[in-house]
């Protein structure tokens, strides 16, 4: 267990003023089992109304306009987060399960992953192993077929994509290992959240494992315990994008993501965990 | 029915409803071309006594469909009990994780319906298809009977029909009823849809605004319509005749251009109603059409007074055996298919097509569903001044208020093929009116 505080920051800056700018945004953790949330607060730059809802997965939502013209949109979200709860047996969250059965347009296997699948399947002593076992054996598995590397995927990359590639980024070890774990029906869904350290968003996978949801993170071949807070949750990364936006304006975008989670008594460094690198300074608020 | 002159009058009646531009939209290798939708002057005929029978069938149908889509993204009962296998739900295209949990104003989803009835040789009535999303079609036997009346009024005079334009009226009804309180606004992606004829002319009868979804917008958690001068109006009610994965680009497609962004936010507040409801499509799916009469009685308590076309699902293995041994007999249906895509009937495969075909289905049981032919009352169109019998099938409406409505009419489509079945109008098609007798 852990107390944390955590500080995400997302800019976007426009080449030219845009109007009418509309978003809904994901941005916020919320209290789950094996985390609470101790205090969240939010700041939306251009300041204007915004509206709170939850989604059908649970995920708390902010959305609004911005009429006016702007050329940078900023959203910051500090807060402070006791991680790495465990002490209950069952999930209390209520959630739809079945939902995270089935392959989704993203997960969808091809000839690759039911491939890779057969494979994971011949070894030895494969359908005597408890449920965990095999979740961790599928997420090492990811992690020895893919191997890091920013900027070759999208986000409309799929998971037989990128395991063809053999490259890609959080995303697509999430994706691929939601594949092989729905080819065996095991109830998976894809989480964004942020890891201990500096870096961008991070995404990872959560198993149901007929008692309760049980994060693995196949970036880092680690289970989840108190290094990761979790801001959202659905069938895969469509369900959970952080930010979606349209503007009116002939603008073009560019977009930064930072992150920072830290011990609030103790800070330690976090050696040997792989983050997507914090890009140089730029749109870090001043003051931090 | 009495001998009557409506028949000479074929090609007047043509003519008049191009010039009110009753057309068909359709795309083909990626242009747009607008055709016209022939109409046959011979009405199909339904006496008072069948309708009702239909009317009885129809309004428990629906019902049961209202409550099934209710129970799916609720509590999921029918699925705890084991009635319809949860894959068939989630699998579905038309179903939406975004509708789990969100109710619509007054529990409607299913507003419109267009069910599809075939009539057999044997006079028996059978459901092919229910229609949930964006149900097109009542626009054209209503424009169609406008004519006629003013062509050929005797025709009218002299036989006891019931009066058909009454269907704007039912719709105001079940909008009104709907409605969270505000303007109802009917949304149309645009004149380049099929059926913008029958949007323009459904807001000119109602009353109600025609809007693209550049002209409403979401603010404070409720929707606006922006009128010509800049004012913002309320809008209680939204008959979108746009398909949900472009309704709000915030919750669904991201890319679309002509839906609403956070119109879905709205929704999910209860601060307006869409027209049908959102990830309703999970009960029009082909596959699910199976369990409709087992929907019936498991929330009604009741037998399935209209009947399936004998229907098999390959999914479950003593159907898939029945499938396989009686293959040459069945038309298979792919369920993510509409509009006549995705039909095939065995008998017209060759050899080399039919074990292709058995190939794929034993590979993707749950893509397909295969049903006995039946045999259609074929019903006499005009063909150069001759009666000619083609197939036709009848599409019925079916409206949802306090209780649901049946419109005593219906579009009666025909297929100009002499050896075809299908009669999408997609596919070139005719209509015909349809007369409910009065007495």
């Amino acid at each position: 267990m852990k107390n944390l505080q955590f500080h995400y920051h997302m800019e976007i800056l426009f080449s030219q003023p845009v109007h009418s700018h509309i978003y809904t945004l994901k941005c916020l953790p919320v209290t789950t089992d094996t985390q609470q949330i101790k205090a969240c607060e939010y700041t939306i730059y251009p300041a204007g109304k915004v509206q709170e809802s939850y989604d059908s997965f649970g995920n708390r939502m902010l959305y609004g306009t911005e009429k006016g013209e702007h050329t940078r949109f900023q959203v910051d979200v500090t807060g402070r987060a006791v991680t790495g709860i465990c002490d209950m047996d069952r999930q209390k969250e209520k959630t739809d399960i079945s939902v995270y059965k089935y392959q989704t347009p993203l997960t969808k296997p091809q000839e690759r992953i039911r491939r890779l699948f057969m494979d994971c399947r011949r070894q030895a002593d494969f359908s005597k192993m408890p449920l965990e076992e095999k979740v961790r054996f599928y997420m090492k598995t990811v992690q020895q077929h893919l191997t890091y590397h920013k900027g070759i995927t999208t986000i409309y990359t799929t998971a037989e994509e990128s395991l063809a590639l053999g490259k890609g980024v959080c995303q697509d070890y999430a994706h691929v290992m939601l594949s092989l774990c729905r080819e065996e029906k095991i109830p998976a869904r894809y989480v964004v959240g942020m890891l201990m350290g500096e870096g961008e968003s991070h995404a990872w996978v959560e198993v149901f494992d007929g008692a309760k949801w049980r994060g693995y993170d196949p970036t880092n071949n680690l289970e989840v315990g108190d290094l990761h807070i979790k801001i959202s949750h659905g069938r895969d990364y469509s369900d959970c994008s952080i930010n979606r936006g349209v503007f009116t304006g002939q603008a073009k975008q560019s977009q930064s993501i930072w992150a920072e989670v830290s011990e609030i008594q103790t800070e330690q460094a976090m050696g040997g965990i792989r983050q997507d690198d914090y890009d140089g300074g730029k749109g870090k608020p001043s003051g931090q | 029915m009495k001998d009557f002159e409506l028949t000479k009058q074929s090609e007047t009646v043509n003519e008049l409803l191009a010039r009110y531009g009753v057309k068909f939209g359709i795309y083909k290798n990626n242009e747009f071309r607008e055709q016209l939708f022939p109409f046959d002057t011979i009405p199909r005929v339904i006496g008072k006594e069948e309708f009702c029978y239909l009317e009885k069938g129809l309004k428990q149908r629906v019902t049961a469909l209202n409550c099934f889509i209710r129970d799916i993204y609720s509590e999921k009962k029918i699925i705890k009990d084991k009635v319809v296998p949860e894959e068939f739900v989630y699998l579905s295209s038309g179903y939406l994780a975004a509708c789990d949990g969100v109710m619509p104003p007054k529990g409607i989803y299913t507003h419109i319906a267009g069910i599809d009835l075939v009539q057999g040789k044997n006079k028996e009535w059978y459901i092919l298809e229910d229609n949930l999303r964006v149900p097109s079609g009542a626009s054209y036997p209503m424009i169609a009977r406008e004519i006629c009346r003013r062509s050929s009024p005797d025709t009218f005079e002299s036989n006891h029909i019931e009066d058909n334009r009454d269907y704007t009226k039912l719709l105001r009804t079940m909008m009104d009823y709907s409605n969270t309180g505000g303007h109802t606004v009917i949304l149309t992606p645009g004149r380049y849809n099929a059926a913008y004829f029958e949007h323009s002319y459904f807001a000119e009868k109602t009353g109600a605004h025609l809007a693209t979804g550049s002209e409403l917008t979401v603010e404070d958690d409720y929707l606006y319509f922006i009128d010509y001068s800049g004012r913002k109006e309320k809008v209680g009610a939204v008959y979108r005749r746009i398909s949900d994965e472009y309704l709000d680009p915030m919750t669904f497609y991201e890319e679309s251009v002509i839906g609403i962004p956070n119109i879905y936010d709205v929704y999910r507040k209860g601060h307006v109603a869409l027209i049908n409801a959102p990830g309703n499509g999970v009960a029009d799916d082909k596959g699910i059409y199976y369990f409709v009469p087992k929907m019936i009685r498991y929330y009604l308590g009741e037998e399935a007074i209209l009947q399936n076309a004998p229907t098999y699902l390959p999914f479950y293995e003593e159907d898939m055996k029945y499938v396989l041994e009686h293959f040459d007999e069945l038309v298979l249906k792919d369920v993510a298919e509409a509009g006549g895509y995705g039909v095939v009937f065995a008998n017209k495969m060759t050899a080399q097509e039919k074990e292709d075909f058995k190939k794929l289905l034993k590979k993707e049981p749950r893509r397909f569903i295969a049903q006995e032919v039946i045999d259609f009352m074929d019903i006499d169109i005009l063909e150069d001044g001759i009666r000619t019998p083609r197939k036709a099938d009848l599409r019925a409406f079916v409206l949802m208020a306090e209780e649901p409505m049946v419109w005593k009419s219906g579009l009666t489509r025909f297929s100009r093929n002499p050896d075809s079945f299908i009669v999408n109008s997609s596919q070139g098609g005719g209509f015909k009116d349809t007369w409910v007798l009065s007495q």
